[in-house]
């Protein structure tokens, strides 16, 4: 690895027989093998009627296969000394594990072990059911602003639209699923021509390969799954307005972006670190300092593969200025910078910033494997990690101002999530 | 295919810092660390939170949150705008005892990033504005607090483990009583008393290979010295005692479990973090599996042994949907009453998983010098992780089960719940706890 613009991980990619495609990242200096598989498959893939099921079907996947018992993958990865979780996204849902270059091969026997069979009871499943209904409690029904992503999200997507849910899905879906649905699941999206598998860290190439082969070389090879079309997202912009038992107002602009892999994500998240980054950042110093409108300033980006992603900025006012007027003194600014653009430093900071961000997390081996999986699903391409620093030194101060204008419009969606009277 | 054998090598050692004592007193520990082209730097300082006047609690964190705001030299941001061309990123927490400050940057540009941190250290402008504008921030954030489960649970715990008239008892940054009297001059003042060399300790780690060592600790071997650090104590546990925080609309009680028990240097202290693992801290650990696993309670249940400055603090976490809370406490009580001793294959797969771990947890120089910084912050030195390393492999199985049973007596450990208390007081009192409910000031 070089600092600067110019990254040279090797990567080396090889696909099976059966259309399992590897990415092998070797890094002799690593103290640890990442293993990171990445299925095709996420919310937007649900039925009707049964959104949580990727991810609810995410838990079974540790509930025990042919050759290993339910909870032995999570018990006999940490027995190593490794590290072991999975998550899902509307996308994908990605399993995996951080281990001594030991138990790299114990590590591909589990995983290739439940891509090959699953083996579910009904005890097993009810008590999942019940765990991802906590989850769901604990992360948005038991937190303050817990159905804010919910309303944000519906300003884009008709509820209908794949990604008119999010992946936890509904208590009443998750009620609703069935043994049946389990099987049914993992037949059409659980083989090995619907995954990636990158391993990063210290492993040679060939070695790393010739593993792969021996554990997941005799899986059956099967069509590549097709996905759903992604119908269009809504167009027109919706205002909202909530009333909720929080502690403070909350102002949401959000915008429809282009796909994940538009050229034009780097710039705008170059754009939204410049206006909401830091006490430095455009909209702080503006909103915040010049103006007293607002107390805080963030951004954020939902990305999508499929169809359109979200962009937004988040602003809370200061005591007794109402949201609509955060609004305009928004849209004010957003405007303004749609005719100067940033600065040449204020683009240069961003970029320091960002290189560094870049660099951290692709320090870990198990980060690093996430990020070349993430590169792979999004561009078609794992080596494009390589390439991310030296795309972000040919952005210039016209393309940052150019993707304001043309995505962050006069016209957001508007959130207006308030504090109840009462609540302070 | 047959499963595979695991072959683990040799076991991993935390790197051995070179130590310097700088111009102006300080220790500094520097990590040589190739490869790692974001280094870090940590800047810890020894100041107890019981310094706080009363009245002005909260001022600590006021001065940490503001002091990059400005300088005398570089005022209204633009200190903050050179370290952000530098590529840096500054952080910092105030904790009970100690207070640290840090940065991350590319290595090759450390010269010119602890030049300005040292600025940052030294002549903050704290001006009235921006002691204000945190002033605001820390009272929101407490207002978040206040309406996240989560926060409420830990701080009713903190309440009732050391009482409202111990500093650790009371909020960390503050109550917006507290937080409204604070002024300038107030975090001035703490700034100069406090923000002193004696007693700190700088670390630094990454690949310094392109830079020279002693220009970049330079200027923070130049901090002018003034004073001597404030002396650090720390407050006895109150009896045990059930707390309920209410929560009328919660949906889930979140549960807060523990107690205060020997810290690292103790002899028990490697066989307690063993117990921690397999009772709690693994996904296989036995609360964990009852709790989630067989009986879907819960997400999942956290906790362990954590070290503290001189001493050390059992807990054991989670959230339940309420109409199983009690159920739930029962259980992790009988499930801390340990029946069945801990077998040895619980405790070589949690030495295996503490030891095997390791490497992974210390991957970055942001790693390394966070470890170091907490250990610094303790007055422990860094060679303290390889020899508890050595001390994890020495307990036996029956070392383990009685270790725990010494030092964690569910009869004795404090239960902070947030949630519904309607519903959660007469459940708790049905499984034979004697809950209190906690006024609205917690």
């Amino acid at each position: 690895m070089t600092t600067g613009p110019e990254l040279a991980y090797e990567l080396a990619t090889h696909t099976l027989g059966n259309g399992l495609q590897v990415c092998v990242q070797p890094d002799p200096q690593a103290p640890a093998v990442a293993v990171n598989l990445w299925y095709e498959v996420g919310s937007y893939d649900e039925q009707p009627g049964r959104s949580g099921f990727a991810h609810l079907f995410e838990h079974l996947m540790f509930q025990g296969s042919r050759d290993v018992a339910s909870g032995e993958h999570m018990a006999g990865v940490e027995a190593v000394g490794g590290s072991v979780n999975a998550t899902t996204s509307t996308d994908r849902t990605n399993y995996f594990e951080t281990v001594p270059v030991g138990a790299l091969e114990l590590s591909l026997w589990l995983e290739a072990n439940r891509m090959d069979s699953l083996a579910i009871t009904q005890a097993n499943f009810d008590a999942q059911v019940e765990v991802v209904k906590e989850e769901k409690r604990q992360r948005y029904d038991n937190q303050p602003y817990g159905d804010l992503f919910e309303l944000l999200v519906a300003h884009h997507f008709d509820a209908t639209h794949p990604y008119g849910h999010l992946p936890i899905g509904s208590m009443q879906d998750l009620d609703d699923a069935g043994l049946g649905d389990v099987q049914a699941f993992f037949d059409a999206w659980y083989r090995p021509s619907n995954a990636r598998l990158v391993l990063s860290g210290n492993v040679a190439v060939d070695q790393a390969i010739e593993l792969v082969e021996r554990h997941f070389g005799s899986l059956p090879a099967l069509p590549r799954p097709q996905h759903a079309e992604a119908p269009p997202a809504l167009s027109a912009p919706m205002v909202t307005r909530v009333s909720r038992n929080v502690p403070h107002s909350l102002l949401y602009a959000s915008w429809p972006t282009p796909p994940a892999a538009h050229v034009d994500q780097l710039a705008l998240d170059i754009a939204l670190a410049i206006l909401t980054d830091g006490h430095t950042s455009r909209l702080h110093r503006a909103l915040v300092r010049s103006r007293n409108v607002a107390e805080e300033v963030h951004s954020a980006s939902l990305l999508h593969l499929r169809a359109g992603s979200v962009a937004t900025l988040l602003a809370r006012p200061a005591d007794g200025v109402p949201t609509d007027a955060v609004a305009e003194a928004l849209r004010e600014e957003l405007a303004a910078f749609t005719v100067t653009g940033p600065t040449e430093e204020e683009l240069a900071r961003a970029r320091a910033q960002f290189e560094r961000d870049w660099l951290l997390d692709l320090a870990t081996v198990e980060a690093r494997a996430d990020m070349i999986n993430d590169s792979w699903l999004t561009h078609g391409d794992p080596t494009r990690v390589n390439l991310r620093l030296a795309e972000l030194a040919a952005l210039t101060p016209e393309d940052v101002r150019r993707v304001v204008g043309q995505h962050l419009g006069p016209a957001p969606s508007e959130l207006h999530y308030l504090a109840k009277e009462s609540s302070r | 295919m047959n499963r595979p054998t695991v072959h683990l090598a040799q076991r991993w050692h935390f790197p051995t810092p070179e130590l310097r004592t700088l111009p102006n007193g300080m220790r500094a520990q520097v990590f040589h660390l190739p490869g790692q082209h974001v280094a870090a730097l940590e800047l810890v300082l020894p100041t107890p939170l019981a310094a706080e006047p009363r009245g002005l609690e909260g001022v600590a964190t006021v001065a940490l949150t503001a002091i990059d705001e400005g300088t005398v030299a570089h005022p209204d941001g633009r200190i903050s705008e050179l370290l952000e061309l530098q590529g840096a990123s500054v952080h910092g927490v105030t904790l009970q005892t100690s207070t640290r400050l840090g940065t991350d940057a590319p290595a090759h540009r450390l010269p010119e990033v602890t030049t300005l941190f040292a600025e940052v250290l030294s002549s903050p402008a704290y001006t009235t504005d921006d002691v204000a504008h945190h002033v605001g921030l820390q009272v929101a954030t407490h207002d978040s607090l206040e309406a996240s489960p989560g926060a409420v649970a830990k701080r009713a715990f903190r309440s009732a483990l050391f009482g409202r008239d111990a500093r650790e008892g009371r909020p960390a940054a503050g109550t917006p009583e507290t937080l409204a009297a604070i002024r300038r001059d107030d975090v001035v003042a703490w700034h100069q008393r406090h923000w002193i060399p004696d007693g700190a300790t700088v670390i630094l780690a990454g690949d310094l290979s392109s830079v020279d060592v002693d220009e970049v600790l330079a200027p923070i071997g130049a901090w002018p010295v003034g004073g001597t650090a404030a002396p650090r104590s720390a407050a006895p546990p109150l009896a045990p005692s059930v707390v309920i925080a209410d929560m009328p609309d919660a949906v889930q009680a979140t549960v807060q479990v523990g107690c205060l028990t020997p810290g690292r240097r103790h002899p028990h202290w490697a066989a307690l973090k063993l117990a921690g693992h397999a009772i709690t801290g693994a996904f296989a650990s036995r609360l964990n599996l009852e709790l989630r696993e067989r009986l879907g309670y819960t997400y999942g249940v956290q906790g362990g042994f954590g070290a503290r400055r001189s001493d050390g603090q059992f807990n054991a976490g989670s959230s339940f949907r309420t109409e199983v809370a009690a159920d739930a406490v029962a259980r992790i009580l009988q499930g801390l009453e340990l029946h069945a001793p801990f077998t040895e294959l619980e405790v070589s797969d949690a030495r295996a998983f503490l030891l095997g771990v390791a490497p992974l947890a210390n991957e970055t120089a942001s790693d390394i010098a966070r470890q170091a910084s907490v250990l610094a912050a303790a007055d422990e030195d860094p060679t303290f992780v390889n020899e508890h390393f050595e001390r994890l492999e020495e307990p036996s199985a029956a070392d383990v089960t009685a270790a725990f049973r010494e030092h964690v007596r569910p009869d004795r450990v404090t239960i902070a719940v947030s949630g519904n208390a309607s519903e959660l007081e007469p459940a708790l009192r049905a499984v034979g706890l004697d809950p209190v409910v906690l006024d609205s000031a917690g």
